[in-house]
């Protein structure tokens, strides 16, 4: 049997050794505190919002005065562009018109006579309100959201929750104020979801963002009309948030068609909608109050305090409404 | 010299950009694996992770997700180094290209364990972006080093 002792470590090495594992420990714990901040992000979305919000205020100015030479050589590109172009333009614009002019004369007709059903049916329609105007001062899609900064924040009125729109449609809504910055979810966020109406069929439908430059039409309600590419999509309203008829998109793309060839298309694959609006050189939004706020839900306190049997029996006091109903005794809150 | 410098990155990394894809790569991302093999005293996962928390708020990202996948990146380019010492500059490229698609991914399930999920597919043009920007990070951290540190005896 050999009993030479093992060579000995020096000490360098051990020291390398500790050091070695002083730092797996610290990159498990740092890695295990991200865990527990992304578990707390999951039950309170709204944890580090205010962290947010005054970021926003340091991070806009600087993007809103780098892309102002920018700005100022896309305008002069675009100056350039029309000069050339103006004959054929001009042209294609006596065309639109003289059609415009001829829908307008018989929509004419039908304004009135909608003013005067309103009038007596005594509908009462809430109106939009615009609550700042303001640049886009940057548009990136991010790797994982599509989120664009505004130069106006709760100084000037705006509020998570507003509505943003273009000159060419809507945008997105406002979902992070600072004092004098705003963060909005553009349309093509995986979160956003738009409620709208095609225009050609009349039919409701929802608008899904997936993080691709357009959006998926999901959940079609209404007679099974066959969907075209170039029917347009406008805000619907429902939701309370976007004002209705603002222009949204037009259809591009209608899935896999059946394979009978048959019109019922859109069917078979997601129906992709291109967007009327695109934040990237949007120049000026308006962000505007919700369109008709749903009133604030009345919240009323829930407990699993067991009820006594006494209770039960003398009270007649039954099921998932005696929880609310004992809180509210105990408690002194929610609805009577 | 390195957290500032992945610090500026982060902050370019909100720059407009005239597309609609998202084709801003992962530069803060790659400086942390480039710093963590150039400086590993200087790019700790803990300070990986604090700059992953300021990636967080400027994204508009659920607080950790940054942070955990910056942490994570430091941590395995520490292991690895001290594991397998220096290479040439494409098994480098090779390792950071495989780094950032476990990044990309974990960033997308992280996203999903925040209560956001979000698709994959669309983060696929940040990777390839990524993919193209990692000699610029190199040569730009690599500038920063010899700035900040001198020219490495040889």
């Amino acid at each position: 049997m050999d009993w030479t002792p093992s060579p000995r470590r020096s000490s360098a090495m051990r020291r390398e050794q500790n050091l070695a594992i002083i730092g797996a420990v610290v990159t498990g714990a740092v890695v295990a505190v991200g865990l527990i901040l992304l578990l707390f992000a999951r039950v309170n979305p709204t944890a580090g919002q205010s962290v947010r919000e005054a970021a926003l205020d340091l991070v806009t100015p600087i993007w809103g005065v780098v892309r102002a030479p920018f700005d100022g050589i896309g305008r002069a590109v675009d100056a350039g562009g029309n000069y050339l172009g103006a004959v054929s333009r001009a042209d294609a614009l006596e065309t639109e018109l003289a059609k415009a002019k001829a829908e307008l004369q018989s929509a004419d007709a039908d304004r009135i006579a909608l003013r005067q059903i309103k009038r007596l049916l005594m509908t009462a329609e809430p109106r939009r309100q615009l609550v700042a105007t303001a640049r886009i001062v940057s548009a990136a899609p991010g790797m994982a959201s599509r989120t664009a900064l505004v130069s106006a924040g709760r100084r000037q009125g705006v509020l998570p929750g507003m509505p943003v729109i273009g000159a060419d449609g809507l945008i997105g809504r406002t979902v992070e104020a600072g004092e004098n910055a705003a963060r909005l979810l553009l349309l093509t966020d995986a979160a956003s979801r738009i409620p709208v109406l095609i225009m050609r069929t009349g039919q409701a439908a929802l608008l899904s963002g997936d993080g691709s430059p357009s959006m998926v039409l999901t959940d079609r309600l209404g007679p099974e009309e066959p969907l075209q590419p170039g029917d347009r999509l406008v805000s619907s309203g429902e939701g309370g948030v976007f004002p209705p008829g603002i222009p949204v998109g037009m259809i591009a793309e209608l899935g896999a068609q059946q394979s009978d060839g048959s019109s019922t298309v859109g069917r078979g694959g997601p129906v992709r909608v291109r967007l009327a609006a695109t934040p990237v050189g949007a120049g000026f939004v308006r962000i505007e109050r919700p369109f008709a706020p749903l009133p604030g839900e009345v919240l009323v306190p829930m407990t699993d305090a067991p009820v006594p049997v006494e209770a039960q029996r003398g009270g007649g006091i039954k099921g998932a409404a005696v929880r609310g109903i004992d809180a509210q005794g105990s408690m002194g809150t929610g609805a009577p | 010299m390195p957290g500032l410098s992945v610090l500026v990155l982060v902050l370019l990394m909100t720059a407009p950009l005239p597309f609609p894809l998202p084709l801003m790569p992962p530069l803060a991302a790659l400086a942390i694996f480039v710093w963590a093999m150039f400086q590993p005293g200087l790019m700790p996962p803990w300070l990986a992770f604090l700059l992953g928390l300021v990636a967080d708020i400027l994204f508009a990202q659920p607080m950790g997700v940054n942070a955990t996948g910056f942490a994570l990146v430091a941590g395995f380019v520490r292991w690895f180094e001290a594991r397998y010492g220096h290479h040439a500059h494409g098994f480098d490229w090779g390792v950071a290209i495989a780094v950032m698609s476990c990044f990309i991914v974990l960033s997308w399930q992280l996203m999903a364990l925040a209560g956001r999920p979000v698709p994959l597919a669309p983060m696929g043009w940040s990777w390839l972006t990524g993919l193209l920007a990692y000699p610029a990070v190199v040569t730009l951290c690599g500038v920063l080093q010899r700035a900040a540190f001198g020219r490495r005896q040889q």
